[in-house]
């Protein structure tokens, strides 16, 4: 549903972490239901786990932003389950990942600043190195 | 479609349902897919995992998809909703989940109006659930999950089936272990080891560890990958490699902050440099001995025809085409050449094989069934009472549930009614429940930190949770189904000529369910009373030394420390505040400790047998008085007493009376150890000393040699005794001053008073018998208030018979004797049926006892007394009452 006021990117920072995920994990290409939790489990090592009910409710706040649509899949694979639901990133979905993107490089920045994590620039390169 | 997958199909029914209709399917496509692959990895175990965290999230959905649906229709529902409560059926258009709802609605303002009922029933069912989500909980993580390896079913320990040992683990020689594994054909590996307590030298203090010793290829046997670097293999094993330490995770985190860069790198264990070559993940257990770290033993090429140590563990896995059974015969057949081969070595050998985890298991079984059942008495106990005090509401609430069936309700909706009220009860005490479970899993799990094996793979995991789930719907629907039942099945018409007042008649089923929580409360309290006498009887036993103000430390010295540790000795006793120090090779009530052949002088092994092996203890010869062991005859050993002349030892009364029942073995010849591996001169006993319970206050003694330092300079560990004059406490920081000073590379382990060492060996029994007290206790309590409740609801109910009884001039004393008596009659019949119930179920604890038998008259007795005490005084407060009804109110009211 374009249009509606909630899907205001900016407005909606910060993201939950499992629909930040979402977003990733479709960023390269149209994934179903399971295949996304897959790919979420195994990108962050098991941190971030989905069910198929929290997944089903990341999935309808998301359609509902306009920020990921359904696709039918032009040529189902061979055991392909007719109840699997294919779901791609929309233009403003792209968009909300990259704000959220941005907003984590900032706050890295932050911490960084305060020497909270090491300075990317100060790290030595040993020479002869690459 | 496995079952897991169906259930949660049918659960979406609980969405509402035009989202049911659009996207149920969606959303099982995916959970089915979930379900498929945890059954493919993990099995049943897997699905129920999946499941269970599938549970959380769908709820919530339920709910918010619920929450929606309401927000738009509340305004114009609300009126409806109070007539449509109590109307049925049900118009065409509400769903099985709206008419739900409205039950739970119905059944959460009934709850509200009777706030007292609502807090009593949540928290003893809080009670109830969460001591048995704990106990389930440590069974579940102890006894029923399979052994974090792959197919530990293939995994087995060797065993000793000639009856002489007593863990029944059979303890190899290297030789033995090398032809076992050379001769056995069903098992894919073979491999054994050994523990025991190293130092290591890192990166700061000296560290005193637990290092298993492997021999062959351990992991194998384990079918477990390290985290980084490698696994040892049965290369490390021979002298020429390099000296290899794969590190525990533990002990990687700790001493090098998880640096992955140590692989390769070097770290000192027992004075040798060794590489470490891996680490292990953070998930592994190593089964059956606590380990931080695993040392492949690297025999020299002599020893591995050793055939008279034995200490190896053998344990293998097993092809998968193989039995249990076939491994035994075939160990059998292996013990048998042994014992033709190698008579003189495998007397009586007799070998078979057993699952790994009944090995490391079987110990606690009895200890946790019996806390599982006692838990499990706790709330049937429990659901009898609050199925009482719903009975009772029922009936008050009669006139409600006839007006509701005059204006149609069916029988089902009210059983429903009643059966939603008492499931929500169990949800929210359930719920409490998992909380208060979690308190006391942690409470059970620090106290058996050291006596529980497996302790720490031990959490309300998901299956601990679904049982809990479980549990609370049992619960919920055994506290609701007989009233609402009875409720149901009441005549409308009757009950609205009785008018809309209680009526009394659930008497009937309301006493049995009093006396069925009588009976279960005695059979818990007998067993609490068993448990505690028999503690009692432990904590009386003559441990044969002076506990009090007894310091003890451990200190691997290694084996050439004799004048040092002399030297220790000797400084130790310059430290104002201590009057004694000794040292001993094993504390008593510590164990078994190692034993030796004993080789008696006059008394020649035949040929082709193996003589009897005997515990055995290193002590300085002041190590008697320092601790407090009286001498029966003979003397203490002095310093003159010496391996290289006059060489005498001191043996205890036990094995004074195991060898010599009638003779005086004072001036016999004895000496420790194999032909080519004596651990001593032939040396003479002169003296005798009183036992000490080593095995454990309700084990019987231990025989045992000592021999002291100087007759056996080899000894490399050793505990320090060091009695003081004040506090040991006071006095501790001094003398690890001065051991620190002695032996700066060896870590200082295991600081504690002898007190201290005697608590921690009655820490299982003290436990146990502090669970089940409590779980008696609550027991009693809730039994009391259902005799309370029962007994007061009659008088209620019969305050006006009790009114008219009182006008025709019967005395307080005679309605007061009416009330007792029928409280008594209760009383009696628990009483009866919970004694032959206990007669029945003690036997099942009588190895946890310890001096009385299981059918103890004097438990019996006082329990029998206190349940009729109890009884009896639950039935008085309602007698009293009784008396004080005025004859004239009584006989206006209604």
């Amino acid at each position: 549903m374009p249009g509606r006021p909630n899907s205001d990117v900016e407005s909606q920072t910060p993201l939950s972490a499992q629909v930040f995920q979402i977003l990733l994990s479709l960023l390269d290409e149209d994934l179903h239901g399971y295949a996304l939790i897959q790919d979420i489990r195994r990108r962050t090592d098991g941190e971030v786990v989905l069910t198929a009910s929290t997944l089903y409710a990341a999935a309808k706040r998301l359609l509902s932003s306009g920020w990921i649509e359904e696709v039918e899949h032009e040529t189902p694979p061979p055991g392909h389950d007719p109840r699997r639901r294919y779901y791609r990133i929309t233009a403003r979905g792209r968009e909300a990942a990259r704000a959220e993107a941005l907003r984590l490089e900032r706050l890295t920045a932050m911490a960084r600043d305060k020497r909270l994590l090491g300075g990317l620039r100060v790290t030595p390169q040993p020479k002869g190195s690459r | 479609m496995s079952l897991t997958s169906r259930a949660f199909r049918a659960l979406t029914r609980l969405l509402p349902a035009p989202v049911a209709e659009r996207d149920a399917e969606a959303i099982c496509a995916v959970y089915d897919e979930l379900d498929a692959e945890a059954h493919r990895m993990r099995g049943w175990i897997g699905g129920v995992t999946t499941l269970a965290t599938e549970l959380p999230g769908f709820f919530a959905l339920v709910v918010r998809e619920h929450a929606a649906g309401w927000r738009i229709r509340r305004s114009t529902r609300r009126q409806e909703r109070m007539l449509a409560s109590y109307q049925l059926p049900y118009s065409e258009d509400t769903s099985m989940v709206e008419s739900l709802l409205q039950d739970v609605r119905y059944a959460v303002r009934a709850l509200r109006k009777s706030v007292s009922f609502t807090a009593i029933a949540t928290a003893t069912l809080a009670l109830g659930i969460g001591a048995n989500t704990a106990i389930f909980s440590v069974v579940n993580g102890v006894l029923l999950q399979p052994l974090p390896f792959p197919r530990p079913d293939r995994i087995v320990t060797v065993m000793d089936r000639s009856g002489s040992g007593t863990s029944g683990i059979y303890g190899s020689s290297p030789a033995n272990f090398i032809d076992l594994r050379r001769d056995t054909r069903s098992a894919t590996h073979v491999a054994a080891f050994s523990t025991q307590r190293v130092t290591l030298l890192g990166p700061g203090e000296p560290e005193s560890m637990q290092a298993v010793t492997t021999v062959g290829d351990m992991f194998g046997v384990l079918g477990v990958r390290p985290l980084i670097g490698r696994t040892l293999s049965p290369n490390d094993d021979s002298p020429a490699s390099p000296a290899a330490v794969v590190l525990g995770y533990e002990t990687w985190q700790r001493l090098f902050g998880e640096d992955r860069s140590i692989i390769g790198k070097s770290v000192t264990i027992n004075r040798t440099p060794r590489v470490v070559v891996g680490v292990m993940p953070k998930e592994f257990r190593f089964a059956p001995a606590p380990a931080d770290l695993w040392i492949p033993e690297q025999w020299s090429a002599e020893y591995t025809g050793n055939r008279d140590q034995y200490y190896l563990q053998i344990i293998a896995r097993l092809r998968p085409s193989a039995t249990v059974e076939r491994f035994s015969a075939e160990l059998e057949a292996i013990a048998a050449r042994l014992r033709t081969d190698h008579a003189e070595f495998n007397t009586g050998l007799h070998l078979g094989a057993t699952l790994l985890k009944e090995t490391v298991v079987s110990n606690v079984r009895t200890r946790l069934f019996v806390l599982m059942g006692a838990v499990g008495f706790l709330l049937l106990i429990t659901c009898a009472n609050l199925a009482n005090l719903t009975l009772a509401r029922a009936s008050v609430r009669h006139g409600e549930f006839a007006v509701r069936r005059a204006l149609g309700a069916a029988r089902g909706r009210i059983v429903r009614q009643i059966l939603t009220e008492s499931l929500l009860l169990a949800t929210v005490g359930g719920a409490a429940g998992l909380l208060l479970g979690q308190l006391l899993l942690r409470v059970i799990v620090a106290a058996e930190k050291t006596s529980l094996p497996r302790v720490d793979e031990i959490a309300l995991d998901p299956t601990a949770f679904a049982f809990a789930i479980a549990a609370s719907l049992v619960a919920g629907i055994a506290v609701g189904l007989l009233p609402a039942l009875r409720a149901s099945t009441a005549s409308s018409m009757e009950a609205l000529r009785q008018g809309l007042r209680g009526s009394g008649t659930h008497q009937g089923a309301r006493s049995v369910l009093v006396v069925a929580e009588l009976a279960v409360a005695l059979m818990l309290l007998t067993g609490a009373g068993l448990l505690l006498r028999s503690f009692r009887q432990l904590l009386a036993v003559d441990t044969g030394f002076a506990t009090e103000r007894l310091l003890t430390m451990q200190l691997n010295v290694g084996n050439k420390s004799m004048e040092k540790v002399e030297e220790s000795v000797e400084r130790l006793r310059a430290i104002p505040g201590v009057r004694a120090v000794a040292v001993t090779s094993q504390l008593p009530v510590s164990g078994r400790g190692t034993g030796a052949w004993l080789n008696i002088a006059d008394r020649p092994t035949p040929p082709n047998e193996t003589p009897p092996a005997e515990a055995y203890r290193v002590i300085t010869p002041d190590y008697f008085s320092t601790v407090g062991i009286r001498l029966v005859r003979g003397r203490f050993p002095t310093s003159d007493d010496r391996a290289d002349r006059a060489s005498a030892v001191v043996v205890n009364e036990a094995l004074a009376k195991k060898y010599w029942p009638t003779e005086d073995p004072i001036g016999k010849q004895i000496r420790l150890g194999a032909p080519g591996n004596y651990l001593m001169p032939p040396s003479t006993i002169v003296g005798i000393v009183g036992n000490t319970p080593d095995a454990g206050l309700d084990a019987p003694p231990i025989p045992a040699v000592f021999m002291p330092l100087r007759v056996a300079p080899w000894w490399p560990a050793y505990t320090y005794v060091i009695r003081t004059s004040g506090s040991p406490a006071a006095a501790t920081s001094a003398v690890r001053r001065e051991l620190r000073a002695l032996f700066p590379t060896t870590a200082i382990r295991n600081v504690q008073t002898m007190d201290d060492v005697l608590h921690d060996s009655m820490a299982p029994a003290r436990l146990s018998m502090r669970l089940i007290s409590a779980f008696a206790i609550v027991a009693l309590i809730t039994a009391a208030l259902g005799v309370f409740g029962v007994l007061s609801f009659v008088v209620a109910q019969r305050t006006r018979e009790l009114g008219i009884r009182m006008a025709l001039g019967a005395a307080p004393g005679d309605v007061r004797r009416m009330v007792i008596g029928y409280g008594s009659r209760l009383a009696v019949g628990g009483l009866v049926i919970g004694l032959v119930g206990s007669f029945a179920l003690t036997r099942l604890i009588s190895t946890m006892l310890f001096g009385i038998t299981p059918t103890d008259p004097l438990t019996f007795g006082v329990v029998s007394a206190v349940l009729l005490g109890i009884g009896i005084l639950a039935s008085w407060l309602p007698a009293r009452r009784a008396t004080r009804i005025d004859p004239i109110v009584a006989l206006r009211s209604d």
